[in-house]
Parts: structure tokens; sequence; C-alpha cells
């Protein structure tokens, strides 16, 4: 058919009409529908996306929250927060189950029956708080009082620390598997208080010893993020290589490209044995070896020539080489990649007797290639830039722990505040917190939402808002490498007949009650109004991510976005040199307690992506999350290699008794895993709990109760990897809960690559 | 200045797909304005009185003879941003058994419906633009908890004394200078700063 040009105008213009005239008469918009059925919940709306905070452990990670109808929906990464980049972990998407469960204190609650027996009667605010007021002032000397919080940054750190002084109180912070030895570590080599991080996006080499760093290590959102760049970024020529250095096949060594065991607490010695064999083989300047040998040069560390050590270490012949040559060849792929080359330690390597010597030894290796503040290298972090920002309460050693314990026994103490921590049920076995604390004579108050192990313990409880219902700020440690200031705030109201109270506004109102709001920052009527004079702070640098003259502009754009950050504004500082002979004349061997004979095996404790320390075991996503290397979820297993294990006759899925340093055993199944080295056991911590939580009492069992109490001896840190076990059968047999692996996929052989480096 | 090798009759299939192209964007635009204006109606030209619905429900004879509550049927009036319509069986938890005095045959429409799993599509009374965002939930609080109104009231207020129509028509223009005058006489009741400001309706 022929169209004329005239033709073809005039259809293109009934087209147009007719298009627009049919978009202009839906009907939809003019209609308003009664279905049939309708469940009274489910109700037609709009989403909003809020920009706030997810506080899960170990990071701070900035979110958009999904919000229908007053509900908050879903988590997602906020795309633009500088640390995780729009990725967010599976502990921050659980936060949606810990702002509706079910067991939530729906308001403050006073113990009726003894102590520890779960008996309480609701009050109200106005009573909680008297009573709470009138404890804290029967009190004549203040220093009786002990607050107990978890590691604080920002505007939270400088209100707790103003209210501690103010009162004259004491105050600790709690993290479970403190790691003490890598914040003092860093402060020593590093010469500043804000944790470094690492431009894996630049990098061309990672040598990690210990730290699961896609994990649970640090920040494990923010450095898979460079991790993702580092292995196959655009723009990339080389994919980059990681090699991990671990006596446990965690996370990391799984995607690392070369994995090498070691005997647990040996990885300090490694890294002098590596930076022998930089410095004897001249792969770095020499006026750096001078600098860093105080000019002794290659003598400073011939002890740990790879041909005297290597034997000690463990490390075992890989790809048809002898060991020593082994840790040769690591130390040339090491110094190829020159200042694109990092070295980090941490999780397990930091966690015997002498932690502080490895990682000491292991962030030496980062001078010797000059990668310290260089691209693709260790990056600094400034403070921040407001004053009342900048400070920080890292969490308390073990051994801090045990004096705070001695002293309340010795009835010292008569006022102990928790907040946001479990140390009942966290803190080792040995340490005997839950003891201590059944007593009459001391009052306990807990901030908790949840009837936790420590809540149980309480006089009082009060409980707080989830974050996602509550204000805060936070400098993230580590950040990106540039000032960062990320911004919470309530995304939904508390459900009705929940009755929460922000800790920060506690603490405010105390203040007023008595007298102690002389000044900044207790002087301030709500937190939401102490947020808003730190961000007029922020508003009066002029720079940054959000700039605007008018105030109320300035906030909303700072909740909008989800904080504040000047990417030009990063580190000046230039740590000085360390001293390899000094960091060697510190060399010592790891002290390993426990059982001694047949079926030992040294405990390595770890931590899962979905439970981590074990402070959302009772929400039932992280429950079910299950391990990404084992596939198992809802219990506790026991990690042992396969040969081991069918040398010894143990099938996966039996029951066997763990029995710790200290006396104490509880019994968990075997797990068949190739990758496990012959003298070693893994236990993941996260279970064990005891208080009456609908999906986590009675599941698995906590191995940090198994430990005694090892010290790192220059920090007094727990050394939570230094404990041998033994392990005995019960005889007891039953399938294990896991997804994969029913039928084995894997049937180890003596030629089998993994089971070559596992089989001793 | 154009070539001499380009002739006007070489021109004129670029200048009229140009000349199509521009009278479609203006269509466009054109309907895009008007569309968002005419279809909410204008005071001066007076309400369009109500629409003829699927089925003739009388709001005196729920609302003023039997004295059941707004919120009874708009369940989400006082939760969220949509007051919602009861759902067929809910109107069956009183039609199931009551007939109704004056009007059984639109009795038995219900029932129909709900026989058939067929949904009621209502015409809608009261509509804002799109680029409007409006929650019930906030203006039903603040008119009763800080006003004192009672629900009815609180309802009435935008939507006229609905107890007394037969059928429900507008009676408020809902534009933007009504509901600009309302939040700035309001402004000092709310200890909220923003309420007149773009982004409380335009997010």
């Amino acid at each position: 058919m022929k169209i004329s040009r005239r033709d073809f105008l005039r259809l293109a213009s009934f087209s147009t009409l007719g298009a627009v005239a049919c978009n202009f008469f839906d009907e939809r918009e003019f209609v308003s529908q009664s279905p049939v059925q309708l469940p009274e919940d489910l109700v037609t709306g709009r989403d909003n996306w809020y920009a706030t905070l997810s506080r899960q452990y170990p990071e701070t990670e900035g979110i958009v929250v999904r919000v229908m109808e007053g509900r908050a929906k879903k988590v997602q990464g906020n795309p633009v927060y500088p640390t995780n980049l729009g990725g967010h972990s599976v502990r921050s998407e659980a936060g949606l189950q810990a702002l509706y469960h079910p067991d939530r204190i729906t308001g403050p609650l006073l113990r009726q029956g003894p102590r520890g027996t779960g008996r309480y009667a609701p009050i109200s605010w106005d009573q909680a708080l008297d009573h709470l007021r009138g404890h804290l002032q029967a009190q004549t000397d203040r220093s009786r009082v002990l607050t107990v919080t978890g590691p604080l940054r920002g505007s939270m750190a400088h209100l707790v620390g103003s209210f501690t002084d103010g009162f004259g109180a004491r105050h600790m912070a709690f993290q479970p598997m403190e790691d003490g030895a890598y914040g003092q570590v860093m402060q020593d080599v590093l010469g500043q208080q804000a944790m470094p991080t690492f431009d894996f996006k630049n990098a061309s080499h990672v040598l990690s010893f210990g730290a699961d760093f896609l994990g649970t290590w640090q920040a494990p959102v923010h450095f898979s993020k460079g991790y993702g760049e580092f292995r196959q970024g655009l723009g990339r020529r080389h994919r980059g290589t990681l090699v991990q250095v671990d006596s446990r096949f965690s996370l990391t060594a799984a995607n690392a490209d070369t994995w090498v065991p070691v005997n647990p607490g040996m990885e300090g010695m490694l890294a002098l044995s590596i930076a022998q064999v930089i410095i004897s083989e001249g792969l770095v300047p020499q006026d750096r070896i001078n600098q860093l040998t105080g000019g002794q040069g290659a003598s400073a560390l011939e002890a740990y020539a790879p041909n005297i050590i290597a034997q000690q270490l463990g490390v075992p012949p890989l790809h048809g080489a002898e060991p020593h040559e082994v840790i040769r060849e690591m130390a040339r792929d090491f110094a190829r990649g020159g200042s694109r080359s990092i070295a980090i330690g941490g999780c397990s390597a930091s966690a015997h007797t002498n932690g502080a010597f490895n990682l000491a030894a292991i962030f030496a290796l980062n001078f010797l290639v000059d990668s310290v503040g260089a691209e693709g290298g260790v990056v600094l972090n400034p403070p921040a830039p407001v004053p009342e920002l900048a400070g920080t309460i890292p969490a308390a050693s073990t051994g801090d722990w045990s004096r705070t314990i001695a002293d309340i026994s010795n009835g010292r103490t008569g006022v102990v505040m928790f907040r946001g921590v479990n140390p009942v049920n966290d803190l080792p076995g040995d340490v005997g917190l839950r003891q201590t604390l059944n007593r009459d004579d001391i009052f306990i108050a807990s901030f908790s939402s949840f009837m936790d192990e420590t809540a149980e313990m309480a006089d009082l409880i009060l409980p707080e808002r989830a974050p996602m219902e509550d204000w805060g700020d936070d400098v993230p440690s580590p950040g990106p490498g540039f000032e960062v200031i990320g911004m919470q705030q309530p995304v939904v109201n508390p459900l009705p007949g929940m009755n929460p109270m922000g800790f920060a506004d506690v603490l405010l109102q105390l203040s007023r009650e008595m007298g102690l709001d002389g000044a900044a920052p207790l002087n301030m009527p709500t937190y939401h109004h102490l947020l808003q004079d730190q961000a007029r702070k922020i508003q009066a640098l002029e720079r940054g991510s959000v700039q605007d003259a008018d105030f109320n502009s300035f906030w909303n754009s700072l909740l909008q976005q989800g904080g504040w950050w000047d990417s030009n504004a990063t580190a000046d500082s230039s740590p000085a040199m360390p001293n390899l002979a000094e960091i060697a004349s510190r060399a010592r061997n790891p002290v390993i307690t426990g059982p001694v004979g047949g079926n030992t095996f040294n405990l390595i404790p770890f931590q899962t992506v979905s439970l981590a320390d074990g402070s959302g075991a009772n929400l039932p996503w992280l429950q079910s999350s299950s391990d990404p290397l084992t596939t198992v979820a809802w219990t506790t297993w026991v990690e042992i290699s396969t040969l081991v294990a069918d040398a010894i006759g143990l099938r996966e899925g039996d029951f066997v008794r763990v029995e710790g340093a200290n006396g104490r055993s509880f019994v968990a199944q075997i797990y068949h895993h190739p990758a496990v080295p012959p003298n070693i056991i893994g236990i993941p911590v996260g279970q064990g709990h005891t208080a009456s939580l609908r999906y986590s009492k009675g599941r698995g069992e906590n191995p940090l109760h198994l430990l005694g109490l090892p010290l790192e001896e220059q920090t007094q840190s727990l050394a939570w990897a230094g404990t041998r076990v033994k392990i005995v059968p019960t005889g007891n047999n039953s399938p294990i809960p896991k997804f994969e692996g029913i039928v084995p996929a894997f049937v180890p052989n003596q030629e089998e690559a993994i089971v070559k480096i596992t089989r001793g | 200045m154009i070539p001499k090798y380009i002739t006007p009759r070489m021109l004129i299939i670029p200048i009229a797909l140009g000349g199509i192209l521009t009278t479609v964007v203006v269509i466009l635009v054109a309907v895009f304005l008007l569309r968002a204006w005419f279809s909410t109606p204008i005071q001066v030209f007076g309400f369009p009185g109500p629409p003829e619905q699927p089925i003739a429900f009388p709001h005196t004879a729920h609302v003023d003879i039997e004295g059941i509550n707004c919120a009874f049927c708009h369940r989400n009036v006082t939760k969220g941003d949509a007051a919602t319509i009861l759902p067929v069986e809910g109107c069956l938890l009183c039609h199931a058994t009551v007939q109704g005095e004056n009007a059984p045959p639109e009795v038995a429409k219900v029932v129909e419906h709900y026989n058939n799993n067929q949904p009621i599509d209502w015409k809608r009374v009261h509509r804002l633009p799109d680029h409007v965002q409006f929650s019930h939930e906030p203006h039903v609080r603040f008119l009763t908890e800080v006003q004192g109104l009672e629900l009815e009231a609180a309802c009435a207020t935008c939507h006229g004394d609905v107890r007394e129509m037969v059928e429900v028509e507008q009676v408020r223009s809902l534009k933007m200078g009504d509901c600009v005058d309302c939040h700035r006489d309001n402004e000092i009741l709310t200890d909220n700063p923003d309420i007149t400001d773009c982004t409380t309706c335009h997010y």
C-alpha cells in the first residue's frame, strides 16, 4: 500500500491525539475500589525511603529504609554513604526483626522476685526514672556508680563521657572478643587514635594475617566494596592477588589466591621472616632498610631467615615448594607490589598471648614497602572536624574487666547501668560476672530492649528505643580515608503499646533532675536538640557534601543524604618509621593452655557472617542465614579435619564433648571439613544463650566459656585463640542442620591440593 | 546561509517532521498541565455534583440514622495515608442479615458482588493530583487531638457534612491555595515550622 506524505502526516496526527486522549481519560484515577476481601493490615499506600544508620556489629552502616504507612519494610545500603557505598550486611537487614520482635520489652519493668528469676512488674517512666535517680543520688561516693556501654563514638561518646564525668561515675565500654591489641598497636605504629583503612581498590597485592576482612573483621561491608574493585574493578590492568595467612580456613582464606596455614600465634614471626627475605635480597631501597633496622640491615633479623624458622612456623609445602621457599616467594610477591602492597593482621593473629607483637611485626611490613599513606596502601583517617564528635570510648580489655569485677565483689560498686551490651553472656565464664552481680547490695539498671542474660540480672529495666526509632550520629571507624559524620534519624514511631525511651534522652532528663545541666551537652532538652547543635557546627565549616546558609535546609539535606562528608579532608600526619630490630626483640612464642594428650586440638573460636558476636542471635533471619562455608545454621558445630575425624572414627553429626582449659565442657556436633589443619578445631561463637528469648534460648553453645582467661601480655585483651581443648565422643549422632553437602561433594584423597596443605 | 545544492523542496520533510514534533511536545505539555488542573474541580465553575455510583449508597442512612462512625468503614483514616473503603465482605457484616428498608435492590447488589467475588468500583469523589502527597493520619490527629474535634467533625472540615448527604459530593476546592491557607492558619498550633514548606506536600 502506498502512503502519501499527506496520509502519513494525517495518520501521525490522529495517533498522537488518540494516545493523548486515551491517557487523559484514564479511568483508574477516578475509581476507588472496594475489594471483596482485604485483611485489616493490608492497605494501599506509598513508600518513603529514609536514610539513617544501622548500628550492627562490627560496623555502623549507612542505610535507607523503606517505610510504608508508618511501618519499616526493607533495609538497603545507602548508595552515597562513603564507607559501605550501597552495600549492607545481613545483620542490618535483620534490624527490622529487632524492631518488630515479639519479645521486645514494651515499657519499664521493676524486679519483684529474687534476682535472676525474671519476675518483673511494669511501672511508668516517671516511676522508673525516680527509682534510678534515687539510687544514683544515694551513693555518697559517686565513683561507686559504673556505667557500661558498647564502644562509643560521636555525640553519644561526648554525652556519656560528660554525664559520667559530671556525676563522678565510672564508665567502661564492653565488646565481645574485644581486639584491644589491634587498637593499641595501631596507635603505637601509626601514632594516631583514628583507625586506618586499606585502599583495596587501588592495591595490587594483599597479605592478610588472620584478618577475616571479608567476613566479620572491622568493617567487612566497607572492605568488601574495595575488594570487589581489587579483583575486577573497571580499568584495572591486573587482578589483585590476595594471600591469607590463617590457622583456620576463614571466609577470606576461601577467597584468597593462596591460603597459608601456620601454627597458631606464629603470624608475627612469619612477618619478620618475610621482612628478613625482603631485606636480605635487597628488594626495597637500602636507605629505607637502614631506617627500619636502625642501620643494622639484614643482621637485625637473621634469626628469622626462612630456612631457620620455617618448620617452627608450621608453613606447609605449597605447589611443590619447600616451606622456606614458600616464605621467600611470599616475600618477593609482597615486595613486587611496592607501595600498592598491604599487610594487615587481626582476628586470631592478635588473639594470642603475643598478639601485640604479631600485629606490630605484620604492620611494619607496610613501612618496608612504603605503602603507609600511599595510594593502594594503608590509608590514615583524619579525626572528626568537630571536637565534640572526635572523642571515642574504646572497649576495655578483659584484664580491666577482671579487675572491675573484683571491685564489684569487694563491695566497691553500688549501681551498675548496662546499655546495649550483654557481658553476662559474652564475657568468658571464668570472669564470673553472673555470680558477682548476684548479690543484694548492688542496684542494676539495664537499658536493654530484650530480656537477655544481663537484663535478667537487673533490678530495673528501661527499654531503649530501637535504632530505627531513635536519633544519633556516628564517626565511622575505620572511616573511608576522609572526614565523615553519619546521621541517624528515626524512620518510624514505636508501635502502639510500645513505650521505649532513648538512652541519651534518659541521661539528659537525669542530668536536669540532678542539677548537672550547667553546660553543654547536658543542658540540652533532648538528644535531637543536641544533634542539631552539633549540626550547626558542621554547617559552620562551610565545606563538604552538604552546605546551606539556612539551617533548616542544611539539617534536612543532612538527614536526606544520611550524613556529611568531605572527600578532600584527608589525614595529613606521616607516622614515624618503626624499628624492626626493636619489634624482633619483643618476639615471643604464644602460650597455649589447656589439656594435653590424645584428641587435643588448638581451639579457634570464630564469628560467622550472620550471627557475628551473637548480639542478634534472637533474630530468626540471622539464625537461619547459614554460614557461607559450611552452610550450617541454627546450631553450634565443631569444624575438624576430615582426615583426622576419619582416623579417630568421628562421623559428621556425631556429638562430642569439648573439654576446655578450665574444666568446663559442652556437647556439640562434628562437621567434617577438608580445609582444617590437623591440629586445629574451629567452633563458631554467637550461640549458647540461656535467656528466655524464643529464637535463641537453648541453641548451641558458647566456646568463649571454655577458654579460661588467657590474656595478651601487653594489652591484657582476651587471647581467645590461645586455648587447647579435648574432644571426647559421646556415641550419639544426628544429622547436622545444613543446606548443602548432604551428599558429599568432596571425597578427600591424598592428592587433593587442600588435603596436601592440611594433612600436616 | 543555505547551500545552493539544497533546494526548498528538499527542506519540506525536515520542516514538516520538526513541526509535528513540536506540536506533539506542546500538546503533551498542555495536556499534562490541564489534566493536573482540571481533573480536580475549580470552585469558580462550581463543583460537578455527586457522581452516579454503581450502588446508591446513602451516607444519611448509615451515618445519621444508624450512627456508624466514619472510621468504621474508612478504617485506615486514623492510621495511614489513605482513608480506604471497607471491603465488600465488611458490608456483609451487617447486610448478610439486614436487607435495607428503603432500597432492598441496592443491598442485593452488594450481596451479589460478594457472591460473585466482584469488587465494587466506586466513583472517586475527592482526588488530588499525583504531585501532591496527602496523608489522612496527621490531619485527623491534629484536628482531633490539638483542636479537640470529634472524628466526624474532623472529617467534615474538608469533606463537608457527609452525614447529611444522600450522595457524597465535593464541597471544598482542595486546591493548593485551600491547603496552604489552612496550614498557614494552624502553623502556630502544630509546633512545626515546616508545615508551609513546599516539601510538606510535594516530595
